[in-house]
């Protein structure tokens, strides 16, 4: 979020000591409804809501740490999630933990997911980014296949399914909500940490320009890797959580190819490689669909809507809901301040990068490439 | 002996109606950088449109493809020309995957309210009866494969003169090359990329009816379709037509000759040739060295 | 003395019975004017998937639940109140389906519960249901591992799979050793609702003596069927037991067979035959269902007088043959069946009366009697085992009752 410097009256600085407090009010807000959250809306039904919202949180963060902040876009982070929901499964039934216990296996299903990450991104990383997509693809569906197949670890298409838990019916859904919170929370903590990082910085760079970030001297291999390895652990530990409270892990459900679309268009719709981005994106979507879903009459239409819907925003927001926000709200206090100035110029280094346009329709004004250069040595 | 020759030629044939679905895919592909994710349903929508022809007018599917080609044709130019023309800058590729996705499901969407979710298979005479084939070395080769593996030369040989034996293919060329030059020696660089995209999804059109004829379907056979092509597409190398047509036929092939000693890994030896291929081939058996980075 | 009192606390009671009865009785029939009867509809859940992979089948369901309904309703509604369903979509999801049976239970409020399509989405619904209480009845949720959460709140009206083939595997061993067929080839799904049924019939039919020449799992989404089936057909064997979930695998089948000019004497599929019209229509006429054989529960021509009346609504309301009404239709309107006669019986919706009745009662449905054991599954299901004839879908198997003789051999595609 930026803020031009200085403004030129009373109420306009203000204004801007407001605006640089808000960030930080803003999110402890928003942190204190979360936890309150089931206190309040104490019905299953809705709590129910909060998990499957948290899960998808928590999955789109992480995938945005990697894809949204390098540009290499994942959509094989599924594979983490259902290993993470398979690991709980297998080391629940054998080593027969039951009930409040499981949860104590998530930080392991966590390192699965980043053992599992390294040779996956060693091998997915060296392609392209057309090709990285589609190998992550590959890599996906034997993933998927080698669930169905290795029956005597995983059940096959039978799937895992978790033991029952004696937790009352009325706050049932609690625990795993509180679970996936700090889950996403602590995600969002590090996405926001990585992003003020000059490790993120590194990792921008490579998605502004591979080859002249590599010509600054950024380690690209070991960046990239490394990025990806971290996205992989809240992935792989909210898929433990995911199977507990949904009792069945599948490879149809575990490996789902439209889990790794969500979580890329939550992303996108809240803003790629933002921190606030894919928390917004998925508050959006995943409520949404769950709600509009159901509903019988409009069964087809809703797809249709759906479809519609997205379209729309892509086209209109492309770069998503906060940067685009964000850009107005620029736009908007430098008019305010300047009488109308042009609206491109003061943006500091920090700004998301804006998109240099390499149509012949010309190029945008300033080059974000030269700012980010200089934080890099 | 004889098992392993029958798959070898399941696989060559079954490759041929994948080649035919991925052909339009790589053109798109490499010529525009966008991955259209919704081909897989497009080659749906071709079937059911074909489907639609055969049982409704009593009309021949193969010349169903007379009427079939333009309309999928138009379709393609007008998802271009609507949707991905506006797409821009550094994450054109990322997001055309996503426009390319709300295409698809608004496509699914319709295709669920007209036609239901009933498996339905395009009715010929030449799938579904034991005379309309060919005896040969004791195999029974249905003419409906042999058609589809002709279509699939045809369209591959015909989008390869396109390209290299005429001006229009000149201006794709230059497009892909850099788009700015394109512009600046006087190349409708939109108009270009319309009709591309346009031809790459009337391909479908034969590649749907071919599909149609050989499979049931229903609107919710486009997402495992469309995995199986973007692999094809990126083993064989990205814009690469006779790549594409190598690749199906090798990863068909490759399946049916695993499905003898065990189906089930049969896909995921699929899968994991791709992976090993690109390993020591980042761009595909046939792809080009990119030029410029990323 | 102490007789005489006895009897007449035997007939103090009886006129304090009687009367109380008849109060009852009398209530029930003037019940309109009366203020204290419970006239608010019953409510009752459900998932279903109207959408996604298993929308045929979801579909299907909908419209049994909602035959069963309006019969009900017809007839005077349940205990005297109309009843009302309310389905949601759960798009052949299981987070959908968890969503949507939390919804139910606490937001709708319903007063009972029917199961979803799937053993795949019954085992995490099932423990939302358990959760609160709620007796879970359904029609398709029977892999073998869904019963193994051993929750006792689970029934389900449909055949316990496995062994289904039975009928026909003891057919063929009744054949004169010279008419018997000699070799079989197994393929089959990667699924536990086939694999169970192909395992025991190649086990069955090894002890009988029939060679095993092909047995396969593939995958449940193979890239095609052709080359599989290729190979089937190139085994030459004669019997054709073929582990299905749909009708898309059998009518991929079928095409390969007819191209490769294979035909054997019997070929029988797990599901997707018994899908009426849509199966005959996707095998490419009748002329390619003939002969083909199917295990079930039930079939459109079932001489069951539930059945029948039922059968007469369906085409009354949504055209087409007994023969080509898809089985899970059937399955639907038992759930129905079921819970309506438990409820009845505990005369109320409290749901620990209702699993009680449900666990140590035996009942009737379309597909025949219901009983069930511990875990949930129907005992009291027989096998039976059908065929295309011509144009009509019969029971051939076990024969007896209600059956007509099998084709034998499986007259050659398409004539």
């Amino acid at each position: 979020m930026t803020a031009p410097s200085s403004g030129a009256t009373a109420a306009g600085r203000a204004w801007h000591v407001a605006w640089r407090a808000w960030r930080p009010a803003g999110s402890l807000v928003v942190l204190v409804a979360a936890i309150l959250f089931p206190l309040v809306f104490t019905n299953p039904a809705v709590t129910n809501y909060g998990v499957f919202t948290l899960v998808f949180v928590a999955a789109a963060s992480a995938w945005n740490i990697f894809s949204g902040y390098s540009g290499y876009i994942s959509l094989g982070h599924a594979v983490f999630f259902g290993s993470g929901a398979y690991f709980v499964g297998i080391a629940t039934k054998d080593w027969h933990y039951t009930g409040s216990k499981v949860f104590a296996l998530l930080p392991l299903a966590g390192l699965l997911g980043a053992i599992l990450a390294v040779p996956f991104g060693l091998v997915a990383l060296r392609v392209r980014r057309h090709t990285f997509v589609v190998i992550t693809i590959a890599v996906f569906f034997i993933f998927q296949l080698m669930a169905y197949n290795l029956q005597s670890i995983t059940g096959g298409t039978s799937g895992l399914l978790a033991p029952t838990i004696n937790y009352a019916a009325a706050t049932y859904n609690n625990p795993f909500y509180y679970a996936a919170f700090a889950i996403a929370a602590g995600t969002i903590a590090l996405s926001w940490l990585i992003r003020r990082s000059r490790f993120g910085l590194q990792l921008r760079a490579i998605r502004d320009d591979e080859d002249r970030a590599r010509g600054l001297g950024v380690r690209a291999e070991r960046v990239k890797l490394s990025a990806f390895v971290i996205s992989a652990v809240p992935v792989a530990m909210i898929g433990g959580v995911w199977w507990y409270y949904t009792t069945l892990v599948d490879p149809s459900s575990g490996f789902d190819p439209l889990f790794d679309v969500a979580i890329a268009l939550m992303a996108f719709l809240g803003g790629l490689g933002t921190v606030a981005g894919p928390v917004l994106g998925a508050l959006i979507i995943e409520p949404a669909e769950l709600y509009f879903q159901q509903q019988v009459s409009s069964g087809y239409i809703f797809l249709i809507l759906y479809g519609a819907l997205f379209l729309v925003v892509i086209l209109v927001l492309p770069r998503g809901v906060i940067p685009t926000a964000a850009e107005l709200i620029t736009k908007w206090n430098a008019r305010r301040k300047n009488g109308g100035g042009p609206p491109g110029q003061a943006l500091p280094a920090s700004a998301p990068s804006p998109e240099v346009d390499l149509s012949a329709d010309g190029s945008k004004g300033s080059s974000p490439q030269a700012s980010t250069a200089r934080g890099l040595a | 002996m004889a098992t392993f020759l029958r798959a070898v030629t399941d696989g060559i044939l079954g490759g041929a109606v994948y080649a035919l679905m991925a052909a339009g895919l790589t053109l798109i592909f490499g010529v525009l950088d966008i991955i259209n994710i919704a081909q897989g349903i497009l080659v749906v929508l071709a079937a059911y449109l074909s489907y639609a022809l055969s049982v409704h007018l009593h009309l021949n599917p193969l010349l169903g493809l007379l009427i079939t080609v333009p309309v999928m044709f138009v379709l393609g130019v007008i998802i271009q020309w609507a949707f991905i023309r506006r797409l821009r800058g550094r994450e054109r590729t990322a997001m055309s995957l996503l426009v390319c996705y709300a295409v698809a499901v608004i496509i699914e969407g319709a295709l669920y309210a007209k036609f239901g979710s009933t498996d339905v298979s395009i009715p010929t005479p030449y799938a579904n009866s034991s005379k309309d084939q060919v005896h040969l070395f004791g195999f029974y080769l249905p003419y409906i494969y042999l058609i589809g593996f002709g279509l699939a030369v045809v369209a591959i040989a015909g989008i390869y003169l396109m390209l290299y034996r005429t001006k229009f293919g000149r201006s794709i060329r230059a497009t892909t090359q850099d788009a700015v030059a394109a512009r600046l020696i006087g190349i409708n660089v939109n108009r270009v990329a319309a009709i591309t995209f346009g031809i790459g999804v009337a391909v479908t059109a034969a590649g749907g009816m071919v599909f149609g004829a050989t499979n049931t379907f229903n609107p919710d056979s486009g997402y495992d379709l469309i995995s199986r092509l973007l692999s094809i597409v990126i083993l064989g190398g990205l814009g690469s037509i006779g790549g594409a047509l190598v690749a199906a036929m090798f990863m068909v092939t490759a399946e049916e000759i695993v499905n003898i000693w065990q189906p089930t890994w049969a896909t995921v030896v699929y899968y994991a040739v791709l992976v090993i291929v690109l390993l020591v081939r980042p761009t595909g058996l046939f792809g080009k060295q990119e030029a410029r980075a990323q | 003395m102490r007789a005489h009192r006895a009897r007449f606390f035997a007939v103090g009671i009886t006129a304090a019975v009687l009367s109380a009865s008849l109060a009852a009785c009398s209530s029930s029939s003037t019940s309109s004017s009366k203020a204290t009867v419970n006239k608010t509809p019953i409510k009752i859940g459900a998932s279903l998937s109207l959408t996604g992979g298993f929308s045929t089948d979801g579909q299907a369901f909908k419209r049994g639940y909602e035959l069963w309904r309006d019969d009900v309703n017809a007839a005077g509604g349940l205990l005297g109140r109309k009843v009302v369903l309310d389905i949601k979509n759960d798009a052949s999801q299981p987070n959908q389906a968890v969503t949507n049976y939390q919804t139910l239970i606490n937001v709708d409020h319903v007063n009972l519960l029917f199961g979803p399509f799937s053993s795949l989405l019954t085992a995490p619904s099932v423990q939302v249901a358990h959760r609160y209480g709620f007796a879970f009845v359904e029609g398709a949720g029977g892999a073998p591992s869904v019963f193994a959460t051993k929750l006792g709140n689970l029934f389900d009206v449909s055949l316990p799979v496995d062994a289904s083939t039975l009928p026909l595997l003891n057919y063929i061993k009744s054949l004169p050793a010279s008419q018997r067929p000699k070799t079989a080839a197994f393929p089959t799904s990667d699924d536990p609702f086939t694999q169970p049924q192909i395992q025991f019939a190649q086990q069955r039919l090894a002890a009988d003596g029939v060679k095993s020449v092909y047995s396969k799992v593939f995958p449940a989404e193979p890239t095609q069927y052709k080359g599989i089936a290729d190979q089937v057909a190139a085994s030459k064997a004669q019997i054709v037991v073929l582990g299905s979930v749909d009708v898309p695998t059998v009518a991929a089948f079928t095409q390969a067979f007819v191209q490769d000019h294979y035909n054997p004497k019997v070929f029988i599929a797990t599901a997707g035959p018994d899908q009426g019209s849509a199966y005959v229509k996707a095998v490419g006429g009748q002329g390619n269902a003939d002969g083909v054989m199917v295990p079930n529960a039930w079939y459109g021509g079932s001489p069951n007088a539930l059945s029948k009346k039922m059968v007469a609504e369906y085409i009354g309301k949504y055209h087409g043959t007994a023969s080509g009404i898809n089985a899970d239709v059937a399955e639907a309107y038992s759930v129905g069946e079921v819970m309506a006669q438990a409820v009845i019986a505990t005369k109320g919706l409290n749901q620990p009366a209702i699993i009680s009745y449900l666990h140590s009662h035996t009942m009737t449905s379309v597909q025949g009697p219901v009983k069930f054991d511990s875990v949930g599954q129907n005992l009291a299901a027989t096998a039976f085992v059908f065929q295309w004839q011509k144009a009509n879908f019969v029971q051939v198997l076990p024969p007896g009752s209600g059956s007509v003789p099998v084709v034998y051999p499986k007259p050659v595609w398409g004539k």
